[in-house]
């Protein structure tokens, strides 16, 4: 695979990419830094495989089956980066998040990363899993977590 | 002998792939036809689409303004040009791999 192709199926995820860091720091600049440092990270990691790759730019399918899974690799590294710099300061977090979400700050790295990627990026609980490398039922319980957190009450993840 | 599930158990255990949009479109016109037929589930379905309505509205939703997410853009493609190397596949496209690195400088 060429960078430039490489470039054209990351470039759309930016926003993306940005708001889930976001959710992990809630600080504009460090959501951004975060983003280029988990991708920085990425292509240092996977260099050869992604430069092994055969990809035609023409094939659209490809094309998208690449940049979802592109995407997911991305929030991998985001999200092990994310929860080791967010814990550096929990207590501002705690207290400075922003209005409205004060609450949503309030819950533990690895919880917001489950229900920022099932509720926002609307990935399925075995897609959050992989991502996460976690077992399924890690990721059933973080989100049950998070909902009596978030909401005050129970309520059991159907399986999918 | 195991006695058959209920069929709203059934239908109650696909509320999630339904509001995922993972059911296949004979399984989503099924249920959809289920929920019209039974007020129990129908109101289930609401009971969660709410919650997953308020669930969103709990996550920032923080949006980059447009030059933010050229900057970001500028800064992820210069990521990518300088961490990753190209084998030329012959002479011109050496040319364009010397070419793009100049213009990524």
């Amino acid at each position: 695979m060429k960078r430039n192709d490489l470039f054209q199926l990351v470039a759309p995820l930016s926003e993306k990419l940005y708001r889930f860091a976001y959710s992990l720091i809630p600080d504009d600049l460090q959501a951004e830094q975060l983003v280029i440092d988990s991708l920085n990270a990425y292509l240092i990691k996977e260099q050869k495989q992604i430069v092994k790759r055969d990809f035609d730019p023409r094939n659209k399918k490809e094309a998208q089956q690449l940049r979802r899974f592109y995407f997911k690799g991305l929030l991998k590294y985001l999200s092990d980066i994310g929860i080791r710099r967010s814990g550096q300061f929990t207590d501002h977090l705690k207290d400075m998040g922003p209005s409205g979400h004060a609450e949503f700050y309030r819950l533990e790295a690895k919880i917001r990363i489950v229900i920022s990627l099932r509720y926002d990026a609307r990935f399925s609980v075995e897609e959050i899993a992989e991502i996460l490398a976690i077992p399924r039922y890690e990721v059933i319980e973080k989100l049950h977590n998070g909902r009596f957190l978030l909401l005050g009450h129970h309520q059991p993840e159907a399986p999918l | 002998m195991i006695a058959p599930a209920p069929m709203l158990k059934v239908f109650e255990k696909k509320i999630i792939p339904y509001l995922d949009g993972a059911l296949s479109k004979e399984e989503h016109a099924e249920f959809e036809a289920y929920v019209r037929t039974n007020p129990e589930l129908n109101a289930k379905v609401r009971a969660r689409q709410e919650e997953v309505q308020l669930l969103t509205e709990k996550i920032p939703a923080s949006v980059l303004s447009a030059a933010s997410r050229e900057a970001l853009e500028t800064e992820m493609r210069t990521s990518i040009f300088n961490l990753l190397r190209e084998e030329p596949e012959g002479l011109f496209d050496g040319l364009r791999i010397r070419w793009e690195e100049f213009r990524n400088r």
